[in-house]
């Protein structure tokens, strides 16, 4: 077989070795099953070795009139294989299941926990349905091929090799001469297998445009038939339908190609050892009867193996692009997370539930909020916010008005500590919130956004997100604080209604409503909520003024909002335009000084002209 | 199969010459192992001689054996060629109908009524044109031509085997039916299983989906771990179903391969009882060792074939289910309009309709008059969008009449009536593609000054400017997000950009902060007369300018006038403008700034 290695190495060189070893490490949990495949593909070769061998020498045994003992025997152990073989098969396909499933589940978890972890911004470069395939298609695709790599590998050179030493030792002038294909063979099957990548690769990339192309003239059909673009569409698409004929019909030539010369080298080396082993006959030297059919078979079965090991190396190939998204994500270290000190003063604090103490031993009541010095950007040549300082006074209701873009969600975000700043710090209670449990933070904070994300399951299982114990009674109480309960309880199912996927059974308006309801109901010791009735129409949002005064009166809040009168009774309102404090001041105080304050709000309530 | 049936019948008559070759290729050794290599004393029978003959006669075989090798090379080799048609033929015939089908899936898609695609998932739909029509093209490609050669391999041997020898024949498709009624039944649990694992996966799926697209509530909440162990639940689930399918299937594999092992016994330990008492000869012998390996194997695909055939069966249906809705009538009777003669004068008379037998809109009867402004003010769900949806022909009235220019919308081509209107939607949709070619989607003849001039009227020129790549900037791409308040903007010059009779603006300035709305509305007052403008909008800031309002509640119209006369009126206008002036009262501004 060493002529053929170089071959093989030209595959298996390509192939990401490190990587793979970093994916196998995943599957430590299952080495029993691991160690299964393998011996049993070296197994299921000796069997399947062996039974063309059992039938020639049978055959010789009956034309010489040897005993009936040893033919007797000889058929034994032929049924013997066929059993072994049937036994063999159902303990690989098991051990593999138990290697596949256990190693998909595994790297499941681990990618789901990461996410967990990992900082905000992964999730803006990010798009959602890019990582969610991490977690589905990728790990199947790794975990699902380990199994059969192993087991084809292991049968496929034991085969080669039991076959090949075995054919030479039988008789080794005829044994070279069917081994003559095999170099042949090896070198048709990685030609085409690495040319079957790649037609299949273009196939699975036209693929995903035309998904995406049908995507877009769904979702955007109003503007499609608004524009009246229908003709000029479907003609674009057509362009992206037929290279995916052209794709599919390229794959289905080369396999149709393929296959036929597989079949046909099997036929020449059955032609040569028929015609070698014939001559050998008729000289009436050399090889038996029995032995020139066992030969004649091996040459139709070498094909197997050879076709096995380069569809199991291209199947590897095929599956890097999938085992290097998911080692990316699994060894993305979190950008924002509890600090080495933190996490051992977390480990190290024994905090009672009721006690006055944060899980890392520090202060758990908030009092104050400082933004020290913070400048944020995402590129540094575009800073979004520029040395902002804002003190936030116990139970003071900080408004955050000015432009889209001027930063105040970013200003959010930070106090949330779903982004850090890049120079400056937030002080809580006067320390550098870097310094204190992120667990701790973002529990004591109740966090309203504009797009008011809900989970499937019913609107009583949302209002309670977070709050397993919380009955009927007080969900029903936070909805009525913010006028919910009315549109809840018209819903044919009332509190059990099921929201769909993101609340997509909801308008925004009603959605905004139970995410607000949602936080109310958490009791946090501080709000922030960004645009967060901005969907909500104009009577409801008067109605649930007062419902918010009361919640927010006595708690540190920062509310950002377009409509004024949604944030006429802050203490202090913020106009924050460029990344800066532009103004200060109550709401009177802001218009006595007619600055842009007094701009934005004449602007928005009168007509200037 | 449909509409190829041609290429179908080629495919499958390769098919059959390629699988008889291949039965040939064995019977050379056969014949000259045992006419030539192992005569044992009876001599050739006829059919050998007969064969031997062809091949130049025994005498030649038997000094040039090389031969043998060479007749064995071709019949392979020919073989191969007829499979290599085969291969190429049947895919041929299914990628066309396959093309055929998707290009019909686009176009009755982009042609359905609004309603259709409206009551359907998107999700759904794109499932049914990918992966079902995925299902049949495999069907199609793999399966039409494998069902007629799992046939022809039974069939086609039958006579040569029966010439070699018929108790070897009978020994060799003795096990058969068992074999195929055992893969059919077991199939069905192994579908079951699949189908168990599908539905475990897909609630893993959108379990993922969810915690990432809700990400930040999670944090904002700090479920993390309660999400783990969400998410855990359901992965152990999945794995636990997984691992029961593999299980299901060891069994299906190992006993399948049992029944076929058996079956091989049987051939292999007759055709040893006939060889040692001389009743069959070694070619022979091998001969059908090789045939029963040919179609032994093949036949446990049918069980999964028949499965697949129902997968397809379904797909198909589902498939048909979009092709089979109408399409909006291609008006080709309708008028015309030409759009530099439509004024855009618009009279909605008595109009009534429902959705989903609730009433949405009541005898609404509206007058607009060509190049004015009007606006449409009222609680959300009141019916404002409808009004837009039955002006656009995305849906039609129930009853009334709705006219442009004092034509019939039902007597204008949709198209053409499409054209001279442009909406621009709340949450606008743009299309994967550069900022220019989503300017200029409904004008394809746009210059660039034109293009400007829109998008500075709708203030997004100088945002693009800020873009690396400007108007060749592309949407959606690499991170590239745009604000809700650009994309809105964007559609506004889009809709410009078409220089429309009517320009419709439903709820579009709703992400655009306060300032810029009031640049956009001004550049859009210093083109006044040249559209007809149809504002819809939540703040009464917006629709101040117009010329009329329209006051809207419960599907009726309750009340119309200027922004001044319906101030002094105790009607529901009254009361918004309260609401939302609230603050300004209170601190004693002048807001009473109506002056249009």
């Amino acid at each position: 077989m060493s002529s053929s290695t170089p071959h093989l190495e030209d595959v298996l060189g390509t192939v990401d070795r490190g990587l793979w070893r970093r994916i196998a490490r995943h599957a430590s949990a299952y080495k029993g099953a691991a160690a299964g495949m393998i011996i049993g593909g070296v197994l299921i070769a000796i069997v399947e070795a062996l039974m063309p061998f059992i039938i020639g020498v049978l055959v010789d045994s009956i034309i010489d009139g040897s005993n009936t003992g040893k033919i007797t025997w000889l058929s034994l152990a032929y049924v013997f294989c066929c059993f072994a073989f049937c036994v063999l098969v159902w303990c690989f396909i098991v051990a593999a299941g138990k290697l596949a499933t256990g190693m998909a589940h595994d790297l499941r978890r681990e990618s789901f926990k990461r996410l967990q972890e990992l900082e905000s911004a992964y999730f803006d470069l990010q798009p959602a349905g890019w990582l969610v395939s991490r977690l589905t298609s990728d790990c199947r695709k790794v975990s699902s091929l380990m199994p059969w790599f192993l087991l084809d590998i292991c049968w496929g050179i034991t085969f080669l090799g039991l076959v090949g030493v075995g054919m030479l030792l039988i008789d080794f002038i005829l044994g070279l001469c069917v081994l003559v294909v095999v170099p042949f063979l090896v070198v048709v099957t990685a030609y085409f297998q690495s040319r079957l990548l790649r037609s299949s690769r273009l196939m699975r990339k036209t693929n995903s445009e035309l998904t995406a192309v049908y995507n877009e003239g769904i979702t955007g059909i109003r503007t499609t038939k608004s524009l009246s673009r229908e003709r000029d569409n479907a003609v674009e698409f057509m362009d992206v339908s037929r290279s995916m004929r052209d794709y599919s019909m390229l794959n289905a030539i080369e396999t149709s190609v393929f296959l036929p010369i597989v079949t046909t080298l099997g036929g020449l080396g059955v032609g040569i050892a028929l015609w070698v082993g014939g001559v050998q006959i008729e000289g009436g030297e050399g090889i038996s009867i029995g032995m020139l059919i066992a030969f004649m078979q091996y040459a139709v079965l070498f094909s197997m193996p050879v076709r096995e090991l380069a569809a199991r190396l291209s199947d590897l190939k095929g599956a890097e692009a999938a085992a290097e998204r998911i080692q990316g994500l699994l060894e993305r270290e979190p950008a924002i997370g509890d600090s080495p000190e933190v996490q051992s003063r977390i480990d190290g604090a024994n905090v009672s539930s009721g006690s006055s103490l944060a899980n890392d031993g520090g202060m758990s009541q908030i009092e104050t909020i400082e933004f020290s010095g913070v400048s944020f950007w995402y590129k540094k040549e575009e800073p979004v916010l520029r040395d902002f300082n804002l003190a936030i006074r116990p139970g003071e209701t900080i408004a955050l008005v000015g432009p889209t873009g001027g930063g105040k969600t970013t200003i959010a975000s930070l106090l949330c500590r779903f982004y850090e700043p890049n120079e400056g710090a937030v002080l809580f209670n006067g320390v550098d919130y870097r310094d204190r449990s992120l667990h701790w933070l973002q529990s004591s904070l109740g966090i309203v956004l504009q797009d008011p994300h809900l989970f499937s399951g019913s609107i009583a299982r949302n209002i309670g997100y977070g709050q397993p114990t919380a009955g009927i009674d007080a969900i029903k109480a936070a909805a009525k604080l913010v006028e919910a309960d009315e549109f809840i309880t018209r819903l044919p199912d009332g509190y059990d209604t099921e929201v769909g996927e993101g609340g997509g059974r909801l308008s925004v308006g009603q959605r905004q409503l139970v995410a607000l309801a949602r936080a109310i109901l958490k009791d946090p010791q501080v709000f922030v909520m960004d645009e967060a009735t901005s969907s909500v129409d104009t009577q409801t949002e008067f109605q649930i003024q007062k419902g918010i005064e009361a919640t927010l009166s006595g708690r540190i809040a920062i509310v950002i909002a377009h409509r004024l009168s949604t944030i006429r009774t802050a203490d202090r309102i913020l106009v924050i335009e460029q990344g800066c404090i532009r103004e200060q001041g109550s709401h009177q105080e802001l218009l006595a000084a007619e600055g842009a304050y007094r701009d934005l709000y004449r602007r928005h309530f009168a007509d200037p002209a | 199969m449909m509409r190829e049936p041609r290429l179908y019948g080629m495919a499958i008559a390769a098919m059959v010459v390629s699988s008889l070759l291949l039965y040939l290729a064995p019977l050379i050794p056969t014949i000259v192992i045992d006419g030539v290599l192992f005569n044992s004393g009876d001599g050739p029978t006829a059919f050998e001689r007969f064969v031997l003959r062809l091949m130049g006669g025994e005498e030649f075989v038997s000094s040039n054996l090389w031969w043998t090798a060479v007749v064995i090379l071709l019949l392979t080799a020919t073989a191969g060629v007829f499979a290599y048609f085969r291969g190429v033929w049947s895919a041929l015939a299914t990628e066309r109908i396959i093309q055929r089908m998707r290009d019909d899936l686009y176009r009755r898609l982009q042609r359905a009524p609004l309603g259709f695609i409206d009551r359907s998932e998107t999700g759904d739909l794109i499932q049914r044109c990918t992966s079902d029509v995925d299902t049949l093209r495999i069907f199609l490609s793999v399966h039409v031509v494998e069902i007629a050669r799992a046939f022809a391999m039974l069939i086609v041997p039958l006579p040569i085997m029966l010439l070699v020898s018929p108790l070897m024949t009978l020994m060799s498709v003795l096990l058969l039916p068992f074999i195929v009624v055992f893969a059919v039944f077991y199939f069905r649990r192994i579908r079951t299983a699949f189908l168990h694992v599908d539905e475990a996966e897909s609630a893993l799926t959108s379990t993922v989906q969810e915690n990432i697209t809700g990400i930040r509530v999670v944090r904002a909440f700090a479920q993390q771990e309660q999400e783990c162990d969400r998410f855990g639940e359901r992965n152990a689930r999945h794995r636990d179903l997984d691992n029961h399918l593999y299980r299901v299937l060891a069994w299906f594999w190992s006993l399948s391969d049992l029944m076929c092992m058996t079956q091989k016994i049987l051939v292999v330990g007759t055709g040893l009882v006939l060889l040692a008492t001389d009743r069959l000869e070694v070619g022979a012998f091998f001969f059908f060792l090789t045939v029963v390996g040919m179609f032994v194997w093949p036949i446990r695909q049918m069980g999964r074939i028949l499965a697949d055939l129902g997968k397809a069966q379904v797909a198909f249906g589902r498939i048909e289910h979009i092709l089979g809705q109408p399409e909006e009538s291609e008006g080709e009777d309708g008028v015309h309009l030409h759009s530099e003669s439509v004024s855009g004068a618009i009279m909605f008379s008595n109009v009534s309709f429902s959705h989903d037998e609730s009433a949405v809109l009541e005898e609404i009867s509206l007058d607009i008059k060509a190049g004015s402004t009007v606006a449409l003010v009222g609680p959300s769900g009141c019916g404002k969008s409808t009004i837009i949806n039955l002006l656009m022909r995305f849906y039609d009235p129930d009853e009334g009449s709705i006219e442009l220019d004092g034509v019939s919308l039902l007597e204008i081509d949709r198209g053409s009536l499409r054209s001279n209107l442009s909406v621009v939607m709340q949450e606008p949709f743009l299309f994967s593609r550069s900022l220019r070619d989503n300017l200029m989607m409904g004008r394809i003849d746009a210059e660039e000054g034109d293009i400007v001039e829109a998008a500075t009227v709708a203030a997004i020129h100088d945002s693009i400017m800020e873009f690396d790549e400007g108007y060749s900037t592309v949407v959606g791409e690499r991170g590239m997000t745009l604000s809700g308040g650009q994309r809105q903007r964007l559609s506004i010059a889009r809709a410009l950009l078409r220089d429309p009779a009517v320009l419709i603006l439903d709820d579009a300035l709703s992400a655009v902060d306060t300032r810029t709305e009031r640049a956009i509305l001004a550049a859009l007052k210093e083109r006044h007369h040249r559209h007809t403008t149809i504002i819809i909008a939540h703040r009464l800031t917006t629709v101040m300018q117009a010329d009329e309002v329209f006051v809207m509640d419960k599907g009726r119209i309750v009340d119309r006038g200027t922004h001044a006369a319906l101030l002094e009126r105790t009607g529901l206008y009254r009361q918004f403008w309260d609401i939302q002036q609230s603050g300004a009262n209170a601190s004693g501004v002048d807001a009473e700034g109506g002056k249009s």
